[in-house]
C-alpha cells in the first residue's frame, strides 16, 4: 500500500527545553493504517504527532533536520492552515481545544475557516451530527458540557473537515468509562472508513482490537514495532519492563466501573479497622427559593439531591477509591467532603470528634485535579508555611523531606514538573493538619511510572496514619494501591468493598 | 415571541446610545428621547427572557429618573443630597449604554457576529481577537472559581487581611492557567486552520428585517432630533 506518511531521519530539539525530543527517527504509515504511539511521557511521541500536523516547526519553534511528508505536502515548506484539510487532531484536554462557546458554531468552525460555502459547511455539518449521533448535544454551550461530551464536539469538528488523516493525542485522559466507550467507536469509524489514524496514549486497554500496528518510544528513539495482535498478547513481565501501563485488566476491577446494577447494593463496611462515620450528607445544585433561612436537605427531597449519603463508614487509614460514570456526584461528594459547599450540613465522626460545617475545611483537604489552581507563593516552602497556623519552620523541613521535595523547597511551585506540584500540594495539606486527603482524578493522563509513584505516595499517606480518598477512572490504580473501592451512582452509595 | 435582530443592528444601537448619553440632556423633550431609548434595550430584555435583569435593570433606572426630576434640583444642599445627586447622575448617564451592552452580549452568538464583522468588511485579524475575548470571558470565569475554592480550603481567601496579597493569590494561578488554555486553545485552532490567506466563511446568513430597519430608523431619528434640539434650535 502506499505510504501516506514518511518521516525520514527526522531530530527535533525544543527550543529551551529538553524534553520531548527525537533523534534521527524515521517512520513510514501506509493509507488507512491504525497505529499507536506509546511510551513514557517525554519519550517524543507527542512531538511525533505535531511534526505530522506541523505545529512543529511552525507553532513550537525548535531545531529541526531531517525531511518529514504528509500527503504529498513537505512539513517543512507547508503552511499550517494549508494542511487544515489533510490532518486532523483531536487533543487531551477537552477544556482548551474549543474555539466557539456553542456545539453549532465548533463543528462548523473548521470548514469556515477554509472558506468553504455555506451551503457545503452545513451538508457537513448534517453528515456529521448524523453519524456521529450528535444531535442531543446541538445547541448548547460548550460550557456546560462533560468532559466526554466536549472530546465527542471535538471529534465531531475534526470529522467536518473531512481529513484523511487522523492523529489523538492521548485522547482518553480526561474521560470516564463511559466515555472512552464512545471515542473507541469513533475511532472505529474512522477506521472503516479507511483513514489514517495515529493515537498517541497511555491508557492501552480500550485499543484492544483496533489498532494494526504500535511503535514504542523510549527517549526520543523507536525503540520497538509491534503489531496490533503481538502487542496485546504481551505478558504482564514484559509490558511492565517496557514502563507501560496494562493491556489487560481484571474483570474484577473492570466491574467497580462497568454500569451497576441498581437492586444489589453491596455496601461491606470496614469492621476489623476504626473508621470514620459520615452522617447526613446531602447536597443540591438545584436553587430553591427561601425568604429568611434555607431549609436543610433531607433525603426526603430524592431527585433533586446530587448527593444523598445518610450514613457511611470510611476505613480510617486506607486508601479508598472512588469510582462511577462523570456526573454522578463523586466531585461533589468531595467537595462536601472537604466544606467547599456550605449548604451540605454533613458530620464526619472521627472517633469522639464531630466535625462539620467550617471545622471540614480544616480536617480535610483536597488535591484538585488542576494542581496549578492551588499554589499561590514564590516559593516551595513559602508555600508550606503559609497552611501553617503558627509558622515552624522545623516542622516545614521534616514535611518537604517526607515527600521527597526538601531540595526544591527555594523554587517556584510552578516550576516544578506535574507531579511534584502534587506533592506540594500534599505538603502544605499536611502542614494545615489535615487527616483526610482527597485526591480528585490525581492519574489522568499519567504514563505507568509516574502513576506508580503517585500509588505508593497515597499508600504512604495511608500508612502515616491519614485517610486517604481517591476518585479515580484508571482501574489501574485501583488495583496498585486501593484497599478499598466505594462506588458512586446517581448520587448515593452503590457498593463499598475490601479490594 | 422570537426577535432576532441582526448584529449590525445591536452594534449601531450600542453606538448612538453611548453618543446620545455623553451629551447632556437639558430639556424635557430631550429627556423623553433618552429615556424611550433606554426603554428600547429593557424590552429586548424582556422579549429574551430575561425578565430579572430587565426589572433590575428598569427600577435602577427609574428609580434615578424619579429622584433627579422630584427631589433633587440645581438648589439642593447637605451630604445625603449630594451623594444621591452624584448617585443618580451616574445611572442615568451611564446605565443606558450599559443595559444596551448587556443586551447585546448576552443575546448575540459568537458566529453571528463574527459574520456581521465581515460584512462590515472588519479584517480578519480583528473579528478574531474579539471572538476570543468572548470566549475566554466564561473560561476565565470557571479557572477563577477553582482558585477560589483552593483558596477556601487552604483558609487564605483573606490572606491574614492583606489586599495585596488578597490580589496577588488570585492572579497568579489565574494568570498561570489563562496562558496554558490559551496556548492549548490556539494550538488547536490552527489545526483546523484559522488563520488562512482565504477569506473565512460563515453559515450564519444575515439579513437586515422589518424590525432591524424600523430600529435604525428609530434610533436615527432620536440622534437627529436629539442634536437639533440641542445645538442647532437653542
Amino acid at each position: 500500500m502506499k505510504n501516506i506518511i514518511e518521516i525520514n531521519n527526522v531530530s527535533f530539539h525544543y527550543k529551551g527545553s529538553d524534553e520531548g525530543l527525537l533523534n534521527n527517527v524515521s517512520l513510514s504509515i501506509a493509507q488507512g493504517e491504525t497505529v499507536l504511539l506509546c511510551g513514557a511521557s517525554g519519550s517524543g511521541k507527542t512531538t511525533i504527532i505535531r511534526l505530522i500536523n506541523g505545529l512543529i516547526p511552525h507553532y513550537y519553534p525548535g531545531e529541526l533536520s531531517g525531511s518529514v511528508n504528509v500527503a504529498g505536502h513537505d512539513i517543512k515548506n507547508t503552511e499550517l492552515y494549508d494542511l487544515a484539510g489533510v490532518v486532523g487532531t483531536v487533543f487531551q484536554n477537552p477544556r482548551s481545544q474549543f474555539f466557539s462557546v456553542d456545539t453549532d458554531g465548533e463543528i462548523v468552525f473548521g470548514p469556515e475557516n477554509i472558506g468553504l460555502a455555506p451551503k457545503e459547511i452545513k451538508n457537513r455539518a448534517a453528515a456529521v451530527i448524523e453519524e456521529m449521533n450528535l444531535k442531543k448535544l446541538m445547541g448548547r454551550s460548550l460550557f456546560e458540557l462533560s468532559g466526554g461530551e466536549k472530546q465527542k464536539i471535538a471529534c465531531g469538528s475534526v470529522s467536518a473537515l473531512l481529513p484523511n488523516i487522523i492523529l489523538l493525542d492521548e485522547p482518553s485522559s480526561n474521560l470516564d468509562w463511559g466515555a472512552i466507550e464512545e471515542l473507541k467507536k469513533e475511532i472505529k469509524r474512522w477506521k472503516s472508513e479507511g483513514k489514517t489514524i495515529i493515537i498517541s496514549e497511555h491508557r492501552l486497554w480500550y485499543l484492544k482490537d483496533v489498532l494494526d500496528r504500535v511503535i514504542y518510544m523510549d527517549n526520543g528513539n523507536i525503540a520497538g514495532e509491534y503489531t496490533g495482535k503481538e502487542f496485546f498478547a504481551f505478558s504482564d513481565s514484559k509490558i511492565k519492563e517496557l514502563k507501560l501501563r496494562p493491556v489487560k485488566i481484571e474483570e474484577k476491577f473492570m466491574s467497580k466501573f462497568s454500569s451497576l446494577s441498581h437492586e444489589s447494593v453491596n455496601k461491606q463496611e470496614p469492621t476489623d479497622v476504626d473508621s470514620i462515620e459520615l452522617k447526613n450528607f446531602y447536597f443540591s445544585y438545584e436553587k430553591r427559593p427561601y425568604i429568611f433561612r434555607k431549609k436543610k436537605l433531607t433525603g426526603a427531597d430524592g431527585d433533586i439531591l446530587s448527593l444523598n449519603i445518610q450514613e457511611l463508614n470510611l476505613p480510617k487509614g486506607t486508601v479508598t477509591g472512588i469510582t462511577g460514570k462523570n456526573g454522578t456526584g463523586k466531585s461533589t461528594f468531595l467537595r462536601c467532603l472537604c466544606g467547599l459547599e456550605k449548604d451540605c450540613k454533613g458530620e464526619i465522626i472521627s472517633g469522639d470528634k464531630i466535625y462539620k460545617g467550617k471545622s471540614l475545611i480544616k480536617i480535610s483537604y483536597m488535591v484538585m485535579q488542576d494542581v496549578n489552581h492551588q499554589l499561590f507563593t514564590d516559593s516551595v516552602e513559602a508555600e508550606v508555611l503559609l497552611s501553617m497556623q503558627e509558622e515552624n519552620k522545623a516542622k516545614c523541613t521534616e514535611i518537604l523531606d517526607s515527600l521527597g521535595l526538601l531540595e526544591f523547597k527555594d523554587k517556584h511551585p510552578m516550576a516544578l514538573s506535574g507531579g511534584q506540584k502534587q506533592r506540594v500540594a500534599i505538603a502544605s495539606a499536611i502542614a494545615a493538619g489535615a487527616k483526610l486527603l482527597l485526591f480528585d482524578e490525581p492519574t489522568s493522563g499519567l504514563d505507568y511510572l509516574h502513576m506508580e509513584k503517585v500509588a505508593s505516595l497515597l499508600k504512604e499517606l495511608a500508612n502515616s496514619g491519614s485517610t486517604v480518598l481517591v476518585s479515580t477512572h484508571d482501574p489501574e490504580l485501583i488495583e496498585l494501591c486501593c484497599d478499598y473501592v466505594l462506588q458512586i451512582d446517581e448520587g448515593k452509595v452503590a457498593g463499598l468493598e475490601k479490594i | 415571541m422570537e426577535i432576532k435582530l441582526d448584529p449590525r443592528t445591536k452594534i449601531y444601537m450600542i453606538f448612538v446610545v453611548s453618543a446620545i448619553v455623553m451629551m447632556s440632556a437639558t430639556t424635557p423633550l430631550l429627556w423623553a428621547l433618552r429615556i424611550i431609548m433606554t426603554m428600547v434595550p429593557i424590552m429586548l430584555l424582556v422579549v429574551e427572557k430575561r425578565y430579572a435583569s430587565a426589572l433590575r435593570f428598569f427600577a435602577l433606572y427609574i428609580i434615578a429618573i424619579i429622584l433627579i426630576f422630584y427631589f433633587l434640583s440645581a438648589e439642593s444642599t447637605g451630604l445625603i443630597k449630594a451623594l444621591l445627586t452624584g448617585y443618580c447622575g451616574i445611572v442615568a448617564q451611564f446605565s443606558p449604554a450599559f443595559i444596551t451592552a448587556w443586551y447585546v452580549i448576552h443575546s448575540t452568538k459568537i458566529d453571528e457576529f463574527m459574520s456581521a464583522m465581515q460584512k462590515m468588511h472588519v479584517p480578519d485579524g480583528v473579528t478574531i481577537s474579539l471572538a476570543v475575548v468572548m470566549r475566554f470571558f466564561p473560561t476565565i470565569k470557571e479557572e477563577y472559581g477553582s482558585i477560589r475554592d483552593a483558596m477556601k480550603m487552604r483558609g487564605i481567601s483573606f490572606a491574614g487581611g492583606n489586599a495585596v496579597k488578597m490580589v496577588e493569590y488570585r492572579l497568579i494561578p489565574l494568570l498561570f492557567s489563562c496562558v496554558n488554555i490559551g496556548d492549548e486553545l490556539s494550538a488547536a485552532a490552527i489545526t483546523r486552520g484559522l488563520g488562512g490567506k482565504i477569506k473565512r466563511s460563515s453559515v450564519v446568513e444575515l439579513k437586515l428585517g422589518v424590525l432591524d430597519y424600523a430600529l435604525i430608523f428609530l434610533f436615527t431619528c432620536a440622534t437627529i432630533v436629539f442634536l437639533f434640539q440641542k445645538y442647532i434650535k437653542p
